[in-house]
Formats: C-alpha cells, structure tokens, sequence
C-alpha cells in the first residue's frame, strides 16, 4: 500500500488520538513507552480487524444460506404484504381522499385523484401521489377554505398514502437508483492531484464552493462545472503540472512605453500625449534592462512632410547609431533592432532635419510614442537541476538511444492518465496524448514541457475531473453492476475522499472485488488508514453540520469565555471522538451514549472537568459527570444555538432531522400574520404560549421536548442550572406520552427506544454521502437490508461501512424515475 | 484628433497592478480605428440581492414622484437621491409558494432574477428557469470579454438542508444560465482581478510564457474532443453534466481568443492595487467587491454583473452595527420592536455599501462625457418584502443609474401592487438590445421609468 506524504496537518491529530485509543485499550505500560510498543500494539490492531473481517465473512454466509432456504417463505410474504396494501387503500385511505379530496380533484379535473381503483395502479401513477403526498406534508393541502384536517389525522394520512403508493417490490421491481455523474468536489480534487501528483494545490481552497444537497457537497445533481470552475481548473493544471515536473525557468522579457510627451526631455514639445518637434530637437527613453540582447525599439510617429527629404530621425545608444525615416503623414509604426548591453541605458531621438519656408512649407516631427521591448536569450546552465520526487515518479522513461521520444512519451503518458482516470487509458487515448505531446516537440518545447502540456489535457479532462460511470447500451432497463473501477472509484471517495490507490486498482484491474473476502479486508485496512480522516471530516463534518460551526457567531459579549480557539478544539473533540468510535468498531449508538470523549486540558476546563493536563487530545472517561455522546458536545450544542440564546426548536430540530430521520415539516408559507399579544415568562413558557397556537403545535410538540432535554447546556454548550434566574427545567413530554428529563434520559431514548430509528437515520445519510445522490423510496429495500445486517452485527461501526458497500445502490446502476 | 493612447498605461500600487494588454493587441494603429468615433458609451446592468426582506415602515417613502422624503433606510444614500428611483409595488409570483410548502428563502432568491419558479428538490433534477442577466448576456455575448460576473460575500452553505427541502444550489446562486445550471459566485476580491486582469502586470520585466501557458487552447481543444467522444457512451442524466461542461470549456476558450477586447481609455484607466484576498471586515469585503465591480464596468471586461449581499435565508450577524442576533432569526420579528429595529440596521448597513457602489461609479467619467453611474442600471433589492410575512409582493426594489439617459432618476414611483418585477426586467433587457418580448410572468414593459410622473 502507498502511503502518501503530505496529508495536511489537520489529519494527524487523528491518527495520534486513535492511536493512543489503542495504546490504552491493549496495555497498561505507560504511553510513548518506545517504537517497538507502537509497532506491537499496531500489530495487534489489525489482528484485531481480521477478527472482524472474518466475522463479517461469517454473517454473510450465513446470510447467503438463509436466503437460500427462505425463498419459498419471501414470495409469499411478498404476496401477504401486497394484500394488505390493497386492505389499506380500500378501507382506510379510499375514505379519506372521499372526504378530503375528491371535492376538487374529482374525474375531468386538472389534477385527478379517483382514477385508480386499486393499490397497485396508484402505484403505476406514483408521480402524481408523491406530489400529492407532498402537499398533504406542506399542509397547502386541503386548502384553507376545504375541510379542515387536523395534525393527528394529517400525520396518519400521510402515513397511509405513502405506504400505499411509495411501497416498493424489492424482489421483482428493485431499482439501485442513478447518481447523476459526480464532479470531484473541492477536497477530493485536491486530494486527487496530491495522491496524483505529490503536489499539494491550496488554492483549490478558493475554488467556488460545492453547492449542497441532501446534506453533502458531493451530491452528483447539483455539483456543477460554471465557466468560472472551468477557467480555475486550467490555471490548476497550469501550476500543477510546473510543480510536478522540473522545466527551465522561461527567458525574461522586457518592456516599456512611453508616450511622446512623457519622454526625457519632451515637456518643451509636448502637446497633449505627443512630442511636436518643429525643428531640431532631441528626446530620450531611458531603461532599466535586466540583460544584454537585442532589443526592438517601436516608434510611432507621423510626419508633416515637406521638401524633398522624408522626416528623418537619428536614434543614438551609446555607440549605436541608426537612422529611421518618417515618410508617411499619417501615424504609422517604425521599427528597429538595437544591441544593447544590461543596466541603465539611454536611448535618444533626434529630429535631424527640420525644414521651414515661412508660409510654404514645414517639417515637423510627431512623436506619438515609443515602445523597447526584448527576449533574454534562452538559459542554457550546465547544471544539472535538484528533480523533485515528483519528476522522478513521473517522467520514468526518458527518449534515450532505444527509446524515442514518442515512444518514452506513451510510457509515461499511459501510466498517468490511467491512474488519473481511475482505470486503463485506452490506446486512442494514449494515441491523441502521445500527438498532443509531440506537437509540443515540434514547436520546439522540450520532451519535459511536452508532458506537462499532455498532464495538462488530464487534469482537465472529464475523465479526471468526473467519477465517469460508462453506461453500454445492454444495461440501460436494468439494475446492473458497475465495473470493477468504477466499484473502486466509489469506495475510495467514499472512505478517503481520493482516488483509489495502487492496491485498489489491482484489485479492480484482477477481478478480486468481487470475491467479498477479499474487499472486506481492504475495506478494513482503508479505514484504519489515515485517509479515512477524510470520511470523518466531511462526512461527520457535514451530517452533524459541524461545517456551520464557523459561521454560528455567538455573542461573544455574553459568552465571555468562548473563543474561536474553543470553537475550534470543540470541532476536534466531535471529529475525534467519531473517529474513535469508527476505529475502536464500537456499536454506532455509542456516538449517542458513549461515556467518554477525547478533550485537552483547555476544553475540559471550558467543560469544567478536572484533571486533563496539556493540549494533546486524550480519551477522558466522563463517567458520574454530566456528558457523554454526542448530543452534549460543545459543537453540536453551539450549532444549534442563537447567537444570544439556546435554541430548542433549533436543537429539537437537529435531532429530528439528523438522529431520528424525521424532519419536521417546514413552516407553512404565509405564516399568518402574528398578531398575538406579547409572549411572557422563561422561554420554555414563551414556547409553550407559542404551542398554544394549533398552527405551530403539531411539529413543536415534537421538537421543543427534544430541545429542552438540552437546556442544562447554554449556547456555547457549558453547563448550567439556572437560567434567567430560574433553575433549568430539562424535563419533556413527546406527544406519544414518552417521558424524559435531561441529556442523559434524552439518550438513552434514542439509543434505546428510538435505536432503530437512530441506525436508519445514520444508514441512510451515510448512503447518500456513499454514492452521492438522494435517496428515493425504492432504496428503502436497501436500507432495510443494511440496517437488519448491521443489527445482526451489535451494530458495530465496520460493518455498517462494509454493508454500505455491499449493498445494491453503491454496487449497481439502476435507472431514474 | 485621436488622442494616442499609452498601452502601457501604469497602475502603480502596491503589489501587482493592472497595465494595458499587450503586443500587437492595444498597438496603436489599433487603438487609432476604436478611438477614433465618438462612440456612445455602452449601457451596463448590475443586480444586487440582499437577502430577508425588509423592515417596510422605514423603507417604502410616504410620498410619490421627486418630491419624496427620504425615509431613514435611504439616509445613507441621501447624497445620491437624484441618481436613482425608488420602485414600489413589484411582485415577484414565482417565489410564491404554488403549493410547494416552505422554503420561501430559497424561492425568493431563485425566482428574483429568474421570475420562475423552481422545482422543490434537494437536489435530484434541480431546475429553475434561465436568469435575466444570463438571458442578456447570451444575446449581446460578443461585446465583452466576460459576458457576465456572478459575485457575493457569502459561501455556499457547508452542510445540512439549506431550506426547507431545497438544496442549498438554489440558496447560494442567483444567476442561472441554463434550468439546471446554476453560475458559482466568486468571493475573492483578490480572485475577481486576478480574472479581470490575469498575468498583465506592471512590471517592465517578467517572464515570458511558458511552454505549457502557450497552449492552453491546444489543451482545451483536445480535452472538447474527449469530451464529444464520451457524450456518446453517456445517459442522460450525465449528458446534461457533460454539457455544461462543454460549455464552460468552449467559455473559457473564446475568453483566450477574445483578451484583445480588454481596452481601456487613456482617461479611464483603473489605479488600482490587487486587493490581497477577503477581508475580514464585512464592510471592507463589500466595497472592495464593489471596487472590483466598478473596475470591471469602467474597463468593459463585462456589461453585466450580478451580487449577492450573502445567501438566501443568511443568518449571519452584524456586529458591525450593533446587532449580534442573527439575520435570518431577526426577520422573523413576530413584531418584535427590538428585532425590527435590528432588521433596519442591516437595511442601512446594506443601502450604505450600495451608496458606496454608487460613489464609485459616479467618480467614473466615460468617453462620452458622462459617468459610469449615468451608463448603467443598478438594481438593488429583495425577494422578500416583510421578513416576517414572507410576502413577495410590494418588494423593496431601487433601481440606481440613468440608464444612459433613459431612466428619469430622483423618483418615487409607485405601482399598482401586483405588478410583475419581470416587467422591470423585460424593459432593461430592451435597453441593453436583448430582443424579447417577454421575460418570466411579465405581462409587459414597466413603464414611467422615462417619463416624469
């Protein structure tokens, strides 16, 4: 496996925290004891994931079994399930589309929703019960002036309709959705080119931002390539390339222009920009030249013209002496070649043969402007340059005596652009390659240069800049699986946000991704690499929306002992304690209860927690205090928080949409104007006066409890209890009557009652980070089938990864509906 | 006579500054057949977007036409009142919520240069319709070397659902050159000069081109061909990113063939330093943007701008002037005095930089002997009228700049509420030479904007 240098320092911290996770979880000795006990404890490590990797080889057998002497009992319940969808369309949802919709969208109507008869032809209409739905879900419908539809009812109807017209066959009808072809976003791009390249290309941080969706900035759809995009990428390429491969610094130019009346000596000609020189009369330019060569001096210039002489002038440098005729009367260009030696020189015009008869004729000479311009002589040096490794990996083969140019240059060529397409470069690739590159050579570009050109046309291509998935004709209805490169093209950015390495591409290129043995240990080894920070980061970073913690601002005139420092080691502590998580393969609910977390000793004073000394993060044991999980990180906490205030809706919300999966629905549009009467009291009775209003209730009632379980916490994530005076009330009631009071109640529902919730959710954001797309309803077959897996499983981190990469929308293509 | 022009005209400043292209491009011969009529100075149009609404009470004038006083938003853009009007009574329908539900940040930022309506999705088949300032800038694309500049303050969102069930593609950008072609913004004052003006730099000496900086259209020209050849093998749903990318390629390429249109006048020349990168102060940020905008106009890189204050829904603070609540969260006042007052800060603060814009643009004088500010048409405003309601008629809506002689300034105009914000657009589009006959819902141009009224 080839292990980059260069990961940005930020990637580290993990490696090292984790690292001292093991350190603690496999020996007493004290940390940092030597070399030889880091190697030991690493070897153990990894004894430790080929445990795992063959427990996970053993479910799936076992898996594999049981399907096959289950079959028989699938079709049928498949049949049973098909049953009671009818039972619910007729009974239960045929009555409530009678009493709530069929009014107006009866037969002939624009919309019509009393055309199908049965469960199985709403299906077939699905699009137009999905949009349904999703009115039903707004609450924009019933209308205002319809029947009226109250929350409980609403919330059921919903439920019923969609059973009915989004349930999906995964047996006979499965669909492993499309994604929409995936630009690399900013990270992956520049972790391509530095994994590519050796070259670490930072401004790829200024990049225009990748737009969001579902969450993710790798979201196939709304990922888009503006001409602004475009115009970066090239000048990417353009350094890329001239870091990577060793060429000799292009020659100097000079150039300067003045005009007519700016030249020395000029102000006594001068009119306007222009020298008018009536009779004899001198001007000069004077320059600065950084070397010796032969430079052209341009002047433009027009003449009024009389006598039998053209206007003449005499340009002398030092010894040099020429004279240019200004024969036309109309402003023309005249240009000549002059020697001149580096430093300080000075170039002067004359004017040399003024002709005047009073009333008749006059010469004169006008001077509109002078230009000196030159090219240093190529730099030939005899010393043989300091290569960068780059060049050296790079450029393997050079045009020798067995070797043509062409023939070095497909060499090298076809190795690069294989690796920067992810897969083999084809022979007429190579083949325009290899003529775009001897071009260059022709033109008189160096073999070097010629290869930097060819980089270029790669790094700009959409072979590189997209994750290509070739569709052939035959697999267009069905689902089917993706070449063995692209399969390794989405696991790599999925778990390192790179290209895949060499190891990965050999698996490909063998065949041996599909021998499920096999890919389970490289998943298992690509998690325990450092690249998988990668994941960490922007998956974590962006479920948990710890990427929004830059821009949470809070008051820090009221937060007196916030700070960006603390902001940024909250980040951490999340990043870390995910990471660890991951790493150590505990059960994916321990995110949410975990008792420990990974603090320095200026994060766990902020916390209020003892005994933490120095600035290197360690795995702290927060047992007997008041935290644990993630819910009680500063981070989370401060994310969803006001500027000035705690924010229960906001914290309630968060939970709802990122642990639970059930985003409440969005505020209806128009709210109505609040013409209430001023709210009093403790916020938690300000909300409960807003809860009165029915409009509000049905989605506060879920999230406020949730928010308020938090309050011990303030908007910076510190520990309180007392707010405005008051002591904090922690305490909720959810509307299906579950009580809870406080953080650690809060979590042990979701980890408990709610855990099964709690796996779907995380399954299926993880998902769509994985292949970059939205989930629609026909992934439910997959998920369901991840979730009951990992189940199977404790839970455990590795294998939910593992089983997201097995599953059917990450290995397959399937088609949009 | 022609004045002669310098083509190493200096910007001295500190760091790189900007000097006149070079060789054969600006020789003077050249410069003699472009300078020699007196041509009309071209028209220019910028949208500025600010997000969340208005606080109404202190914006909308009580009275009508010239007379108007000057309500305490306009207070810092006072000095420029005979130089704009102040447009009342726009609507903007496609931000309305068509049963679509929430989301109404989203919508309003997407449908205010669009006059769309956007489908709902976090992203699978994004979809809006084609933005005014796109439309125009195909039509007269030839006239400049950017055909348009898309810029703003704020980042695209990070992570998580950017509102309600739209992606967060709809909330960050404005402009949109095809239905599923949202325009990045750029940030960068410093990456906008480096656009404007790349590699002329004022230094007599430098280095010449490198080999790989030479054929960069070479390159452009092959990875075309890759790209034509792949369309073929793709479906779709990827052919439509494959065209978009075939787009920018051939954007890019006509850019390299067109930077002979880069000319400045000898009177017109920008004096300005590379700004080193975004400020930290929000302030500094917006009028060194504006200061890019300007130099962008005054140079005719570009005819046609688009700015977003910062992004749909943008719940930044501005300590700045005092309020440390953010913005979004203020909006929604539930007629709240405090959060009101809060909201109209932020106004002032923004109609303070636009006075800034404005300023700039008016020290600009052009060939024809008006000012930058006289040549074009700045709009300035919202999707949203009252944060709290989240309503889109009666938007707040200025519309700075003569317009080259078409727009009688220094107004009040007040139309009957309802009237398209399209009707506005379908209007300048005209004045810019864009033939159109209609333009999102408008139901036709907007008038009095000539005539004293």
């Amino acid at each position: 496996m080839s292990r980059q240098p260069g990961h940005t320092s930020p990637d580290y911290w993990l490696t090292e925290s984790a690292l001292k996770l093991r350190l603690r979880v496999f020996s007493n000795r004290r940390l940092g004891e030597n070399a030889f006990l880091v190697t030991l404890v690493c070897e153990s490590w990894r004894a430790v994931m080929n445990r795992i990797i063959k427990w996970l080889i053993a479910s799936c057998l076992a898996l594999n079994a049981l399907a096959f002497t289950a079959c028989d009992a699938v079709e049928q319940t498949e049949s049973e399930a098909a049953k009671e969808l009818e039972e619910i369309y007729q009974d239960r949802v045929i009555p409530l589309l009678r009493t709530y919709c069929w009014d107006c969208h009866g037969a002939d109507e624009e919309v019509t929703l009393n055309g199908d008869a049965s469960a199985v032809e709403v299906r077939a209409n699905r699009d137009v019960w999905v949009r349904a739905l999703a009115q039903i879900r707004n609450g924009s419908m019933p209308p205002p002036d319809g029947p009226s539809l109250d929350a409980s009812s609403r919330v059921e109807f919903q439920k019923l309709l969609k059973d009915v017209a989004t349930s999906v066959d995964c047996v006979n009808d499965p669909n492993a959705g499309k994604v929409a072809m995936r630009r690399l976003n900013r990270n992956e791009y520049r972790n391509t080119v530095r994994d590519l390249t050796g070259v670490d290309y930072a401004p790829a941080e200024g990049f225009p931002g990748d737009d969001v969706g579902y969450g993710f900035d790798n979201i196939g759809d709304v990922l888009s390539l503006p001409p602004l995009l475009m115009e970066k990428y090239l000048k990417a390429a353009i350094q890329i390339t001239g870091e990577a491969i060793y060429t000799p610094p292009a020659p100097l130019v000079y150039e300067i222009q003045k005009q007519g009346g700016q030249l020395d000596g000029a102000s006594r000609f001068a009119r306007g920009s222009i020298a008018a020189i009536y009779s004899r009369g001198t001007v000069s330019l004077t320059a600065d030249l950084p070397f010796s060569g032969r430079f052209k001096l341009t002047l433009r210039a027009r003449g009024d013209q009389a006598g039998d002489q053209p206007v003449r002038v005499e340009v002398v440098s030092g010894k040099e002496r020429q004279v240019v005729d200004v024969p036309s009367s109309q402003p023309r260009e005249y240009s000549i070649w002059l020697r001149l030696a580096r430093g300080s020189r000075k170039i002067e015009m004359t004017f040399i043969n003024d002709y005047y008869v009073a009333g008749k004729a006059d010469r004169n000479l006008h001077l509109m402007s002078v230009r000196l311009e030159g090219q240093q002589d190529p730099v030939v040096s005899n010393i043989a340059p300091d290569l960068p490794a780059s060049h050296r990996r790079i450029i393997f083969a050079n045009p020798s005596e067995k070797l043509t140019a062409d023939q070095a240059t497909t060499a090298v060529v076809s190795r690069f652009a294989s690796r920067a397409f992810r897969r083999p470069a084809t022979n007429s690739e190579v083949e325009r390659l290899v003529k775009l590159a001897s071009q260059v050579r022709e033109d008189g570009g160096s073999f070097e240069a010629a290869i930097q050109v060819a980089m270029q046309a790669i790094l700009i291509s959409p072979h590189f800049l997209f994750k290509v998935e070739q569709s052939t004709p035959e697999d267009r209805v069905d689902s089917s699986p993706i070449s063995p490169y692209e399969l390794a093209t989405r696991i790599s950015y999925f778990l390192w946000s790179s290209m895949p390495d060499d190891e990965l591409l050999l698996m490909a290129h063998q065949d041996h991704l599909k021998d499920e043995r096999r890919l389970l240990e490289k998943i298992g080894r690509m998690i325990q690499d450092p690249r998988s920070n990668q994941f960490v980061e922007h998956f974590a970073g962006q479920w948990l929306q710890l990427r929004n913690l830059d821009s949470a601002e809070p008051d820090k005139s009221i937060f007196t002992e916030y700070s960006d420092e603390v902001r940024d080691l909250m980040r951490r502590e999340t990043m870390t304690f995910f990471a660890g998580v991951m790493r150590a393969n505990l059960p994916v609910t321990t995110l949410v209860t975990a008792d420990f977390s990974y603090l320095n000793e200026t994060l766990a004073r902020y916390y209020g927690i003892e005994g933490v000394r120095g600035e290197q993060f360690r795995k702290v044991s927060l047992k007997g205090i008041q935290r644990g999980g993630l819910l009680t990180h500063g981070s989370v906490l401060t994310v969803t928080s006001n500027p000035t205030r705690t924010s229960p809706v906001k914290r309630g919300k968060w939970i709802l949409d990122n642990l639970l999966n059930a985003p409440p629905p969005s505020a209806p549009p128009d709210v109505p104007d609040l013409e209430k009467e001023q709210l009093h009291g403790t916020l938690r009775e300000r909300m409960e006066q807003h809860r009165q209003n029915p409009a509000c209730a049905a989605c506060h009632q879920m999230m406020d409890p949730l928010g308020f379980a938090l309050e011990n916490y303030d908007a910076v994530g510190r520990w309180r209890d007392r707010e405005g005076g008051e002591p904090v009330d922690a305490s909720g009631v959810l509307p299906d009557g579950t009580q809870f009071r406080g953080a650690r109640e809060l979590r042990d529902l979701l980890a408990e009652g709610r855990k099964e919730d709690f796996m779907r959710c995380i399954t299926e954001k993880m998902l769509i980070y994985a292949v970059g797309r939205g989930t629609e309803y026909y992934d439910q077959c997959a998920i369901d089938e991840i979730v009951e897996k990992v189940g199977q499983r404790d839970n455990q981190f590795a294998f939910l990864i593992a089983e997201i990469i097995l599953s059917d929308p990450f290995q397959k293509k399937g088609h949009r509906e | 006579m022609p004045s002669t022009l310098s083509r190493r005209t200096l910007l001295r400043g500190i760091g790189t500054s900007v000097a006149l292209p070079m060789m054969h491009v600006m020789s003077p011969t050249r410069l003699l057949s472009a300078a020699a009529s007196d041509e009309e100075a071209p028209l220019r149009m910028a949208f500025l977007y600010v997000p969340n609404g208005m606080h109404m009470a202190d914006w909308t004038p009580d009275q009508d036409g010239a007379g108007y006083a000057i309500t305490p938003t306009f207070a810092g853009i006072e000095k420029h009142r005979k130089s704009f009007n102040v447009l009342t009574g726009l609507t903007l329908d496609g931000a309305r919520a068509h049963g679509d539900g929430g989301g109404d940040h989203a919508l309003s930022v997407e449908a205010f240069l669009t006059g769309a309506h956007p489908r709902k999705t976090n992203g699978t088949d994004i979809q809006n319709g084609v933005s005014i300032d796109q439309v125009t800038a195909e039509q007269i694309v030839k006239a400049t070397r950017f055909s348009s500049l898309e810029l703003g303050l704020e980042a695209s969102a990070q992570a998580g659902n950017c509102d309600s069930g739209y992606s967060c593609a709809y909330a960050s950008n404005m402009s949109w050159r095809g239905p599923t072609n949202p325009v990045a913004k750029e940030m960068d004052p410093g990456a906008v000069f480096d656009r404007l003006f790349s590699g002329q730099t004022s230094k007599e000496s430098r280095r010449a081109k490198t080999t790989r900086e030479k054929y960069r259209k070479s390159v452009l020209d092959f990875v075309l061909e890759d790209a034509k050849r792949l369309q073929k093998t793709l479906p779709a749903v990827d052919r439509r990113k494959l065209d978009e990318y075939l787009y920018s390629v051939r954007d890019v390429e006509s850019r390299l063939l067109g930077v002979e249109r880069l000319e400045l006048t000898e009177e017109g020349v920008p004096d300005f330093p590379r700004p080193p990168g975004v400020p930290q102060e929000l302030k500094e940020h917006a009028e060194l943007m504006f200061d890019m905008m300007t130099l962008a106009m005054q140079t005719d890189s570009t005819r046609i701008l688009s700015f977003m204050y910062a992004n749909a829904g943008s719940n930044r603070s501005y300590p700045e002037v005092g309020v440390n609540e953010g913005h979004h969260a203020s909006s929604h006042h539930g007629k709240s005095e405090q959060k009101q007052q809060n909201i109209a800060k932020i106004n002032r603060f923004h109609v303070d930089r636009l006075s800034y814009f404005l300023t700039r643009l008016s020290q600009v004088r052009e060939a024809n002997g008006k000012t930058l500010l006289d040549n074009s048409m700045v709009v300035y405003g919202s999707g949203i009228s009252d944060g709290d309601r989240h309503n889109h008629d009666d938007l707040p809506i200025v519309l700075a700049g003569s317009g080259a002689g078409r727009i009688q300034t220094g107004r009040h105009i007040r139309y009957e509420n309802g009237t398209p914000l399209c009707n506005l657009y379908l209007w300048m589009m005209r004045q810019m030479g864009a033939e159109a006959t209609h333009f999102g819902d408008s139901t036709g141009e907007l008038d009095r904007l000539g005539s004293l009224s």
